[in-house]
């Protein structure tokens, strides 16, 4: 791959410039934070996704059509972290529907054996045929892809976070067959944020970083941890922000966690206090999304206690949530904080306003200064929500969420894809809210901006939460906390 | 409660579910590939009047084949609006339906005149029909069961972006599941009236497509439980017919709601629909996640 | 996927199509947009229309003139189409309430038969029936209504509970009704005086003065502002509006979307009962076998034309009506088939479907 470029809508690209070289019989690291363009720059890879810009070729040819199936026949594969398999049909009619032989299905004992010599084949443990794959673990499902790309006799195999959904002993198994592979001829992409994975298995390695490439193609035994940690998070910020001097947060604990689980979040203890900024760092995937839903109240815990101000936060309640003052900015805010349809008026309304409704003229009148004061940019309070740019969506969230002194504000990526001037403003009002005695838990991607609002730093792997970092922050130490990653 | 069981009682109800079997069958495969087809019942109708005027032409045979066609043909214009132009399906089956229910009841009334009876035609004994039932239920069942193209059918209904991913067109597979589906329902209407019936009146189908479609949930979606289901439901329609004409302590009412209501109760039973087809109803659209 | 790509969806997630484009936000596209399709389907159905009498050797626009003169040439002829459009009219506002909040229901049949037969059973009881009729009716007319919301919130708590779709369930439910409805006529409710099965006849809505339109036009014609304003001015109208747009965000942040979405449902059925028992009350004095006659499919038709908006669902709903009155008359004068009207009504929503979804693929 050369000169690869892709960017998707408005904001930085996704991969500008990166030039990427995979041998066959090499199991090859591309390591990188969350946006780095990693899954991307594989999608396209993969025929998934098409460059804007660059070449890509594969066993000498350039490629010119990228679609899936053009890909696989060129002998490329790619296991993406969300399964293409039918979850109501087995294991064996999965792999029927990708080769078939013949118009028929072969009878049960045939799939069966052609399993299990495909397994035996590249040291892989076979897989129940006759169940659907639904209700096959992940670590099987994942191994049925495997089987799928290998049966297709994949040359080059791309592996997404493989290891995310894996325990430890199936970890290492699974470097083992990529190993052997390898060893067949065959070349293996791993896409991953973990260290410990790219030194127990593989022989070079690329980092991306913010869609270009800082380390290309490096065999694996001429670095260690720590440098390579240092290349995924990056040494000394580019743009140096100072930090913003605020007076040190005493005020009364205002958020308390205790022994809190969802899903992959492990049992977490924290307490916040009140004007304190909390910065929760880490790879998406690590238990951010469901400490976001715990803070929000949108799912209740499966153990332990989350509680705002000494009383438990309402969950599936969401004006109680608003009624004790807890803002909610998700992370995914198409979904989750905006309805596209309706107008801006009616959104900033949400969970909030009388039972008997103005007249709309009255509601845009009563809307447009909120508008004006958080320089929401449209075509006045009755443009529907979806023609909101990034920035100006963010800003009406917020504008919405923190109309009122808030105790608790769940910020979840507030200044993603957005440009720099309105991330700046975002930041800003959300600083302006712990000034004024909230207690504020911050989920960011950037290091950066993460280093230079927050008094406080937990970072989030495999599920568990480090200690607390304080400032001054230790970049290093953050990026290996980041990058350890503790398996189930 | 012997008189319930006679053999006539029997006999009626296969010739009360042969239509409806039919029909279910071709909703089977329709469904499985994840289109909710409201328009069965418009397709059945316009398989009676094909069949009908086929038969008046050359003979119930003929009658059945026109069915067919014209099934296929209902298949191909629902095929298009719902999945290449992703209209939305209820509203497309539904206009459908009560489009066929006007529609055929004009065409009808155009090709007789009043004043005369319409003429009846040479109908069919039950045995060659049973026949047809299980020919049509052996070939969905190894359709959709034993060949390649099942899987992909399914898979299409299930997890259509899984299919896309493997290079099968969803679009494609759909809209000849649709046809298919509507073809055998033309047929259904057809056998319905070259059947021991015999002749053709205005919405012969009374609902029986709204039936099959009934069936094919309680069916959970497979061939063989879909005939099942249709021989119950002929066993309470001729159990209802018988007791119209007698005074019981059970009103025969109760037999025609029975399978509406056992049909509901086996939806809740079966907690979390885990055999309906994933992406029913839901038009695919490549880049969509499903 | 979603997490790491901050793109918007570029459409409502969910079922996408006509139906769904329907409800973008009508207010935000201009007015003549709104009107054209279905004005034009309906030309076009009358097109058609006229080429099948055509066909017959009917010339057309006699016919239709005939059509006319028999809605707005009779001294019945307003007063007819305003009682046929009554149960269009009430049955299409319930329609528009659920589907705006995509809660596509096909059992407004089922609920209004229901609704029929219990404000009819309570009205024809036993003790009840000496009662006079000013008390007895506003009571069978809540009867009704309540019934109508039961048998539609039903629906809604089966999908809550057990994820079984509204559509299917709403489908299975008016086959129900049609059953009761035949135990009823025969046995549950049967008038011992008459010869055929039927209720007993319950008392009759008064008709406004000097015209011959029973009461339930009124209400009928009140509730269209009335529906307009809950849809607009309340919060209820809101969550509905948002549970539409996106049952995730209505989730986040404003209410349970089970919640919204059986209130929904319960005034569906609660506007379905009301048209029933107006039927019954107004026009057919008492229940019988032949007391379904597909309004409730009808209705789909009319609140999809009428956009989905109250004023739009009354005026869809007289011009429905008119077309059969006016045919009605038309089939004594001309030797027409009795089916031409139904083809023509139909062939109005297979156009406006199909017209539809062309102009949004131009569109987008």
């Amino acid at each position: 791959m050369l000169g690869i470029r892709r960017g998707f809508g408005t904001g930085p690209a996704a991969l500008d410039g990166v030039d990427l070289t995979i041998n066959a019989g090499e199991v090859h690291a591309l390591l990188g934070e969350n946006g780095a363009g990693k899954t991307t720059a594989m999608r396209i890879l993969a025929g998934l996704d098409r460059p804007d810009a660059g070449t890509v070729a594969v066993g000498g040819a350039p490629v010119t059509e990228f679609a899936p199936r053009a890909l696989r026949e060129r002998g490329v594969a790619m296991v993406q972290q969300h399964f293409t398999l039918v979850p109501t049909l087995t294991a064996g009619e999965n792999l029927a529907m990708a080769r078939p032989s013949g118009r028929l299905r072969p009878p049960a004992r045939q799939v069966r054996r052609r399993v299990d010599e495909l397994a035996a084949r590249h040291g892989l443990a076979s897989v129940p045929t006759d169940v659907p794959v639904g209700r096959l673990s992940v670590g099987e499902q994942q191994r049925l892809e495997i089987l799928r790309a290998l049966d297709a006799d994949a040359r080059l195999l791309i592996l997404d976070e493989p290891t995310a959904v894996l325990v430890d002993a199936e970890a290492e198994a699974l470097l083992a067959v990529c190993r052997g592979l390898a060893a067949d001829g065959r070349a293996v992409v791993i896409i991953t944020h973990r260290l410990g994975e790219v030194f127990a298995g593989c022989d070079r390695v690329t980092v991306l970083r913010r869609g270009t490439v800082v380390c290309a193609g490096e065999p694996v035994a001429d670095h260690d941890r720590t440098s390579l940690a240092t290349r995924m998070v990056g040494s000394a910020p580019t743009a140096a922000r100072s930090r913003v001097v605020r007076a040190s947060p005493d005020g009364a604990v205002r958020l308390r966690l205790r022994g809190a689980a969802l899903r992959r979040l492990q049992p977490l203890d924290l307490e916040v206090r009140a004007g304190e900024v909390l910065g929760v760092a880490g790879v998406d995937g690590n238990g951010q999304a469901e400490l976001e839903e715990l803070l929000a109240g949108v799912t209740g815990a499966e153990q332990g206690t989350v509680w705002v101000d000494d009383a438990p936060v309402p969950v599936a309640a969401p004006r109680e949530r608003i009624a004790r003052r807890i803002a909610y900015v998700p992370a995914d805010r198409y979904r989750r904080a905006l309805a596209g349809p309706l107008s801006l008026a009616d959104n900033l309304e949400l969970g909030r306003g009388p039972t008997r409704r103005p007249p709309r003229p009255r509601r845009e009148a009563h809307a447009a200064p909120a508008l004006t004061e958080w320089d929401v940019r449209s075509t006045g309070p009755g443009a529907a929500a979806a023609s909101l740019s990034g920035g100006n969506a963010q800003k009406l969230v917020l504008a919405r969420e923190l109309a009122a002194e808030r105790a608790l504000v769940v910020a979840a990526q507030p200044t993603r894809g957005l440009d720099p001037e309105a991330a700046r403003m975002i930041t800003e009002r959300l600083l302006d809210a712990a000034a004024g005695g909230a207690a504020v838990v911050w989920f960011g991607a950037e290091l950066d901006e993460l280093f230079a609002i927050a008094d406080r730093l937990i970072v989030l792997a495999g599920g568990r939460a480090s200690a607390p970092f304080s400032p001054p922050y230790d970049r290093a130490a953050i990026g290996m906390a980041m990058a350890g990653g503790h398996r189930r | 409660m012997n008189t319930l069981f006679t053999l006539a009682t029997l006999a009626a109800a296969i010739r009360l579910a042969i239509p409806v079997a039919v029909a279910a069958l071709g909703e089977v495969l329709t469904e499985r590939s994840g289109v909710l087809n409201l328009g069965l019942e418009g397709t059945m109708l316009f398989g009676a009047l094909a069949g009908y005027t086929g038969a008046r032409v050359g003979g119930p045979w003929l009658g059945l084949l026109a069915g067919l066609g014209a099934g296929a043909a209902c298949g191909a214009v629902l095929a298009l609006l719902m999945v290449v132009v992703r209209a939305d399906q209820i509203v497309t089956g539904l206009a459908f339906t009560l489009f066929a229910v006007s529609a055929t009841t004009y065409l009808f009334e155009l090709s007789y005149t009043i004043g005369e009876p319409p003429p009846r035609i040479e109908s069919l004994s039950m045995a060659p029909l049973v026949a047809i039932v299980l020919a049509v239920l052996v070939g969905v069942w190894f359709l959709l069961t034993r060949t390649v193209a099942g899987l992909v059918l399914t898979a299409a209904g299930d997890a259509p972006g899984a299919a896309d991913a493997l290079g099968y067109r969803v679009a494609q597979v759909r809209s000849a599941a649709t046809v298919a589906g509507c073809a055998l329902g033309g047929l259904a209407g057809a056998m319905l009236v070259c059947g021991p019936l015999g002749l053709f009146v205005q919405n012969v189908t009374a609902g029986r497509g709204w039936v099959a479609l009934a069936l094919v949930v309680f069916a959970r979606w497979r061939p063989g439980r879909a005939v099942a289901g249709a021989l119950l439901f002929g066993l309470c329609d001729a159990a209802q017919l018988r007791l119209q004409g007698t005074a019981t302590a059970i009103p025969y009412e109760v037999f025609l709601a029975l399978p509406y209501l056992v049909t509901l109760v086996a939806l809740m039973v079966r907690a979390r629909r885990s055999d309906t087809p994933a992406a029913l109803a839901i038009p695919f659209v490549r880049g969509r996640s499903t | 996927m979603t997490l790491t790509d901050p793109r918007p969806p570029k459409a409502p997630s969910g079922p996408d199509g006509v139906l769904a484009r329907l409800l973008d936000h009508p207010e935000r596209r201009s007015r003549t947009a709104l009107v054209a399709v279905p004005a034009l389907a309906l030309l076009g159905a009358l097109v058609v229309g006229g080429v099948l009498m055509g066909i017959e050797g009917v010339a057309p626009l006699s016919a239709y003139g005939e059509v006319v003169r028999g809605v707005f040439g009779r001294s019945r002829g307003l007063s007819d189409t305003a009682v046929v459009a009554t149960p269009l009219i009430l049955l299409g506002l319930g329609i528009t309430v659920a589907y705006r909040a995509r809660v596509f229901t096909i059992g407004a049949e089922g609920q209004y038969i229901a609704g029929a037969l219990a404000g009819t059973a309570f009205a024809t009881a036993a003790p009840l029936r000496e009662l006079p009729a000013a008390v007895l009716l506003p009571c069978a007319f809540v009867v009704a209504v309540l019934t109508g919301a039961a048998w539609s919130g039903l629906t809604g708590w089966l999908q809550s509970r057990f994820g079984a779709s509204v559509v299917i369930t709403s489908l299975l439910l008016n086959y129900v009704a049609a059953a009761a409805l035949a135990w009823a006529v025969r046995v549950g409710m049967r008038d011992p005086n008459a010869f055929t099965p039927q209720s007993r006849p319950v008392a009759a809505l008064p008709d406004l003065t000097g015209t011959a339109i029973h009461l339930g036009f009124l209400f009928a014609l009140a509730a269209v502002p009335a529906l307009a304003a809950v849809l607009r001015r309340t919060r209820f109208g809101f969550r509905v509006e948002v549970l539409g747009a996106s049952p995730e965000v209505l989730a986040v942040n404003e209410s349970r979307p089970a919640t919204t979405r059986l209130a929904v449902l319960a005034v569906a059925g609660a506007f379905a009962g009301l048209a029933g028992i107006v039927e019954v009350a107004g026009v057919t004095e008492r229940m019988t076998p032949a007391f379904a006659t597909g309004y409730g499919f009808t209705a789909i038709i009319v609140a999809l034309l009428g956009r989905l908006r109250p004023v739009g669902v009354l005026v869809a709903a007289l011009v429905l009506a008119g077309l059969t009155v006016g045919f009605d008359e038309a089939e004594r004068v001309f030797v027409i088939p009795s089916a031409t009207v139904g083809v023509i009504q139909a062939l109005i929503i297979v156009f406006f479907v199909a017209g539809d979804a062309l102009s949004r693929r131009k569109a987008g």
